[in-house]
């Protein structure tokens, strides 16, 4: 009996993939959307396909993704990514503070900013733009943070170009409030012209906006799956234009859909920058066409510099969980290498602290802790960290055949593998448990003092987050080898916040959110440590902050501390150094890794993308620093 | 009157299923254990880089929580949204894209699956049943077995691989499909409509193969079954052509179930969206259930399973109605 | 006619195709046409092969990194290993069992209670009948698909609501088929006949309809399985199950979510795939050649 498609499937796929290179990498003049490719930017989008894309009121919500923070707002101060520091953007210089409570400011903003349709940007505009999101604040959904900062009606303008405002706290961020801090901004200015003349600004969609940045839509898939920028004619009169020229005259943001077809795409030169794809992907993709680079040629091949770092966040309140023997058992329980190589094919910098290990924050936070880390000692004496995890992790890497010409070596190790991490120790773990009277069962499982089994519900992201899955089952596995009874679970985006809110419901789970601290200022991540941010141990009210759940009062005077210095000064960062030892002893979140953003170009229409020895900017698309890509890459030519 | 009471009974039934179809799926999305709210903060947070003060939570929470009317207890949630949905067809506003209305949002998508979906099971049917009857007809001949046996191959691949398979070919190896659909914004001229069917043609192939195989299989049984029956003898010894026969008093005959399941798969289309909307990026209601139900979205999740209901359960209707008329044998029940 | 040898009842609620094949081979032998054979054998291989064998794995094929990643296929490993360093043949017949085991469970479940519902609804009619089957109506048109989406978070808690859930959305279809069948039966000679001799309804039911029925309860059984595996396989391949546990669907998903096909880890794809379209057939087969030998044993279409 003949039985055709089974046959033909095995030797087919062999011939695709092996054949696949050669036919697709045909030269394309235009792009899907009837545009020029070699004058346009094609980047796979951050956020898959958008679900309300006419929505592009930056007051009401969504009009962040797809290019809009990247490309068409404007703001007072900007970040620069590759230091941390802020720079002024629409602002003239940072702001002056008019008072020693530190809450008047007198901004000036630069003369000659044009909105694309030809009106002057004034201080009318971010004046408007603060009373209007005072005036319905309960309807605009993305005005929260503004009217809780800003003193209702404080804001006065002195002339066309300076104003004043006050804050309702004394305020030491002002420029990373009212401006970008890492990828955006809390405060959007919008055109008073275009608004003022609408019936309600409150479901007012503002399609096709009037823009300050130097780009503006040309078009939108009102489906969400793409949309097209085209720079402006006088583009160096819009918000951004002193930055340099923008190359790309047209720039496409648009998904390409799951990893299975984006990769072909990508390898037929169909775009040029993708986000997050999984790192075997973009091995098997560098072998097919050359023109597709990762950030750095050696270990760990990606950017490791994002703001935040994947962590195991706890539910200290609830018991065992509430004694750091058993967090501690937890944590020297996990082999980070194996789980590092599994799930990321060992592209990952490991990160003891509770915030990343960047070039920005290794200065202000590993190196000083560098000592206090090596000599850490548990309760019995036993030294956890290990700071040869980067070398360990390269002997790992060559038995799996891993040429040497990839591995880094020397300084490059730490740098590239982080400063250290604990010890895979499931004996030393077993003491720990066995301390508090957590024994092993006849069934190799764990059981609680009091005898019964002991699971664990341990959640993360879904299909959503690929990495952050991958990790979180190679824990588990690493965790159940321990002996540990863990419940595995993979849950959607809805879910996932609601477990990290819900006392009742989190036990343990992957997440980042407490660990952003990009530069000195740490009290974005850490500021909700407040006795008012903690709530029963079994209660279903869901939480506005401290996801640690921390309840440790030497860290929440820290943190009352902290508010009061100057983010810039020593103090401010003493305490923070400070924060960073007690959540560390007490290892009140387990920190993994920073966040690997894996980030593929492709140099066949464009290239100077920012890499490792190139790094003018974070290289991601999604920040607004996007911005510098947009105006240091340059057409090849094809 | 026989008839009238019959159809009387009948439509009957069908709002009492509505009804009771539309309370289920009311109760469902509660069993989820996702907070919308948590789900559209979790959102803004994720924007806002930490910026977003525990007070500036708290307060948000409330004004949405007053928004999205989640407020009071279950049965007044119920009572108000059954009085919407039913008297004004309205869905209430999306959570997870405030202030987006539901309907306006399904009804972009709608269009999109149905006519994929449509188009593509009536080619299967169509195609299915074609070779299925040729091949019930002639069941002893060998080549009738090797089209039943394309059939048993066919159907049980799952229809993920298909896809994939698909792509693979028509996209990557022999690129004359795209990768990923793009698909024309503005007017609908005749070049986009091309666009449209060029971009639509790999999720309609895949479809059609996951579909027509079981056409085959379920129309060659019957045409078996029927081929034996003694009025075709009988027709054959009066001397009529194969043709007249196959066609005539087989098809005919063995059509009437086919019939019932074409009408039933029609009804169905919401079943199948999701696999062939999430593969193939394809902007239909599939996909907006999906994100939907990801992120707790209640209203949205309502607007598509009541949709779906309404659909698979008019059709029943349409042909508890309509199947009489086929089938004289029934019209006597 | 007379109904043979069937067995009480009761055969039905304990494993009813083991009971069946067994009776096949000794006083059914005539049963078997080529379908059918075939369609047994395949079976009996998946079958057996998927209860006997995990005895002899070296280890729990579910746990990563026991090997190195993305081997190619060897003596050692016969069809190689994962990406997350498992070996993929042990793997498959976990997976294999798991879904089989999943299958009849649900097979099970879906029977009893359709039957039930079906025979009763059909045979006592009335009111009765008129309030099953609008039960029954509803839950056909409810479409699964998208209730297995919504129920997701649920069921990646706990594999025991994937079972439970399936059965409850999808015992309405055999439901409706056996209460037709017990409609038109209602009316035959040889039931006026027990009726008449004064049988009550309940042994009218088990002694003379059920077994008329249980010929395509098998049948409905066998696509019952059938079902239960693609739904869950459809479910696990778009990340909604339990994908730790390896089942065929999970199998597929991981391979998918490690891109194995364009990082060339081709045979871990395949397999699964060649795997489950083998025991579908198996199982499409089984379940038709018994329908073609039933209905031949009746001598009636």
């Amino acid at each position: 009996m003949a039985k055709p498609s089974r046959y033909l499937m095995a030797p087919l796929l062999a011939v695709l993939l092996m054949g696949g290179t050669s036919i697709g990498a045909h030269a394309q003049d235009m792009t899907d959307v009837g545009t020029p490719r070699n004058q346009t930017l094609v980047v796979q989008t951050f956020d898959g396909k958008s679900a309300n894309p006419d929505d592009q009121n930056p007051l009401n919500s969504y009009a962040i993704w797809h290019g809009f923070r990247e490309l068409g707002w404007s703001y007072l101060w900007e970040d620069d990514t590759s230091t941390g520091k802020s720079y002024p953007e629409l602002a003239d210089g940072m702001p002056q503070v008019l008072n020693p409570e530190h809450t008047k400011f007198r901004v000036k903003i630069r003369p000659g900013v044009y909105w694309s349709d030809g009106v002057e940007f004034t201080t009318d505009d971010i004046l408007y733009t603060l009373a209007t999101e005072f005036k319905y604040k309960d309807k605009l959904t993305n005005v929260a943070t503004i009217v809780n900062y800003i003193k209702p009606d404080s804001w006065k303008a002195v002339d066309k170009y300076t104003f004043e405002v006050e804050t309702q706290k004394p305020a030491y961020d002002f420029v990373q409030v009212m401006g970008v801090y890492t990828w955006a901004s809390a405060f959007i200015p919008v055109p008073k012209h275009v608004f003022e003349k609408q019936a309600d600004v409150t479901t007012f969609k503002n399609q096709n906006p009037v823009t300050l940045g130097p780009y503006t839509v040309k078009q939108y898939d009102p489906n969400g799956f793409w949309q097209l920028w085209q720079l402006r004619d006088d583009w160096q009169r819009s918000g951004w234009g002193n930055l340099g020229q923008p190359k790309p005259k047209y720039v496409l943001y648009k998904d390409f859909g799951a990893e299975e077809t984006r990769t072909l795409a990508f390898v037929q030169n169909k775009y040029d920058e993708d986000t997050f794809m999984s790192p075997d992907s973009i091995q098997a993709a560098e072998a097919k066409n050359p023109a597709i680079q990762t950030f750095s040629p050696t270990m760990p091949f990606n950017d490791m510099n994002d703001a935040c770092s994947y962590g195991i966040y706890l539910n200290q309140q609830r018991a065992p969980l509430d004694k750091p023997e058993v967090r501690w058992a937890l944590a020297l329980s996990i082999d980070l290498q194996t789980v590092g190589i599994t799930a990321v094919n060992g592209e990952f910098k490991a990160a003891a602290l509770p915030l990343a290990d960047t070039p920005i924050t290794d200065p202000l936070f590993y190196k000083p802790l560098l000592d206090f880390l090596t000599g850490l000692k548990l309760k019995d004496g036993y030294q956890p960290f290990n700071a040869n995890f980067g070398s360990d992790l390269i002997a790992k890497l060559k038995d799996q055949g891993m040429d040497d010409s990839m591995l880094p070596t020397g300084d490059a190790i730490k740098a590239g593998f982080g400063q250290g991490w604990w010890k895979y120790d499931p004996a030393e773990a077993e003491k720990l448990l066995n301390s508090v009277g957590i024994k092993k069962g006849s069934d190799g499982f764990y059981t609680l003092p009091d005898g019964s089994p002991w699971t664990i519900d341990f959640v993360f992201p879904s299909d959503w987050n690929k990495v952050m899955e991958r990790v979180g089952f190679s824990i588990a596995d690493s965790w159940k080898k321990a002996g540990f009874n863990v419940n595995a679970r993979q849950v959607d985006n809805g879910e996932f916040t609601t477990v990290q809110n819900t006392n009742s419901k989190l036990q343990a789970m992957i997440n980042w959110s407490s660990s952003c601290t990009y530069n000195q200022n740490f009290l974005n991540s850490w500021r909700s440590f407040t006795p008012t941010n903690v709530k029963d141990a079994n209660s279903n009210d869901p939480l506005s902050g401290n996801y640690l759940r921390v309840t440790d009062q030497k860290i929440f005077d820290l943190v009352a501390d902290a508010t009061k210095q100057e983010t810039t000064s020593d103090a401010f960062l003493k305490d923070g150094q400070q924060i960073a030892q007690e959540l560390t002893s007490g290892m009140q979140l387990i920190n993994l890794m920073n966040i690997p953003t894996t980030i593929p170009t492709n140099s066949y229409y464009w290239k100077n993308y920012p890499k490792a020895d190139n790094f003018y900017a974070a290289p991601y698309t999604w920040w607004s620093s996007f911005k510098k890509t947009i105006v240091n890459i340059q057409p090849t030519g094809k | 009157m026989g008839v009238v009471q019959y159809v009387a009974k009948r439509v009957a039934t069908y709002l009492a299923v509505l009804f009771i179809g539309l309370t289920i799926t009311f109760f469902l999305p509660r069993l989820l254990p996702t907070n919308p709210i948590d789900s559209y903060i979790g959102q803004i947070q994720s924007r806002a880089a930490g910026m977003l003060t525990p007070e500036a939570i708290a307060s948000l929470r409330e004004s949405l929580q007053q928004l999205y009317g989640l407020k009071g207890d279950l049965l007044s949630q119920y009572l108000g949204y059954l009085n919407r949905v039913v008297l004004h067809f309205d869905f209430g506003p999306s959570f997870a894209y405030y202030p987006a209305p539901v309907s306006s949002m399904i009804f972009t998508a709608l269009p999109w699956t149905l006519a994929l979906l449509l188009i593509s099971t009536l080619i299967a049917w169509v195609i299915g049943n074609a070779v299925g009857v040729v091949a019930g007809y002639f069941h002893t001949k060998r080549w009738a077995t090797v089209l039943e046996i394309v059939g048993i191959l066919l159907y049980p691949i799952p229809y993920y691989i298909l896809a994939v398979s698909v792509i693979l070919l028509l996209a990557y190896v022999v690129p004359v499909f795209p990768l990923s659909p793009t698909f024309p914004v503005g007017q609908l001229t005749l070049p986009m409509v091309g666009q449209i069917l060029y971009n639509s043609f790999l999720p309609a192939l895949t479809l059609v193969l996951a579909g027509f195989g079981w056409n085959i299989l379920s129309m060659k049984a019957l045409a078996v079954a029927t081929t034996e029956e003694p009025y075709v003898t009988f027709a054959r010894l009066k001397g009529t052509s194969h043709g007249t026969r196959m066609i005539r008093y087989v098809f005919r005959n063995a059509m009437l179930p086919q019939v019932t399941a074409l009408a039933l798969s029609l009804g169905m289309v919401f079943n199948g969206a999701l696999l062939t909307e999430i593969l193939f990026s394809y902007p239909g209601v599939g996909l907006l259930m999906r994100t939907a139900a990801s992120n707790g979205d209640y209203d949205v999740l309502y607007g598509a399973i009541a949709l779906s209901i309404i659909a698979v359960a008019t059709a029943g209707l349409v042909i508890d109605l309509v199947y009489p008329l086929l089938d004289p044998r029934i019209r006597r029940a | 006619m007379t109904t043979e040898t069937q067995t009480t009842p009761v055969a039905a609620d304990t494993a009813p195709k083991r009971k069946r094949r067994d009776e096949g081979w000794s006083s059914l032998l005539w049963l078997l046409n080529r379908r059918l054979g075939i369609g047994l054998v395949i079976l009996l291989i998946f079958v057996a092969g998927s209860l006997v064998l995990p005895f002899f794995s070296p280890s729990d094929p579910s746990q990563q990194a026991t090997y190195m990643k993305n081997l190619h296929m060897t003596t050692k490993h016969w069809l190689g290993t994962t990406a997350l360093g498992q070996d993929t043949f042990w793997y498959l017949i976990f997976a294999v069992r798991n879904s089989l085991l999943l299958g009849i469970a649900v097979g099970i479940g879906i029977t009893i209670i359709s039957t039930a519902v079906g025979l009763s609804a059909g045979y006592i009619g009335g009111a009765f009948e008129r309030i099953v089957m609008l039960f029954v109506d509803t839950f056909i048109t409810i479409p699964l698909l998208p209730i297995l989406i919504i129920l997701g978070t649920l069921i990646r808690a706990n594999y025991a609501y994937l079972v439970s859930i399936i059965i409850i959305f999808g015992w309405a279809w055999n439901a409706r088929t056996i209460r037709s069948m017990a409609l038109t039966l209602r009316e035959r000679e040889f039931i006026n006949m027990a009726r008449f001799s004064g049988a009550g309804t309940f042994q009218i039911l088990t002694r003379e309809i059920f077994p008329y029925v249980s010929a395509y309860m098998l049948v409905g059984f066998i696509n019952t399985v059938l079902f239960a595996i693609n739904t869950e396989a459809t479910l696990a391949v778009i990340g909604l199950s339990k994908v730790e546990i390896p089942t065929l669907g999970s199998i597929i998903f991981w391979a998918l979510n490690y891109n194995a096909l364009f990082t060339g880890n081709v045979v871990w794809l395949v397999a699964p795939i060649v795997a489950t379209v083998l025991l579908f057939l198996g199982l499409f087969l089984t379940s038709t050649g018994f329908n073609e030998a039933f209905a031949s044993r009746r001598g009636v279409a």
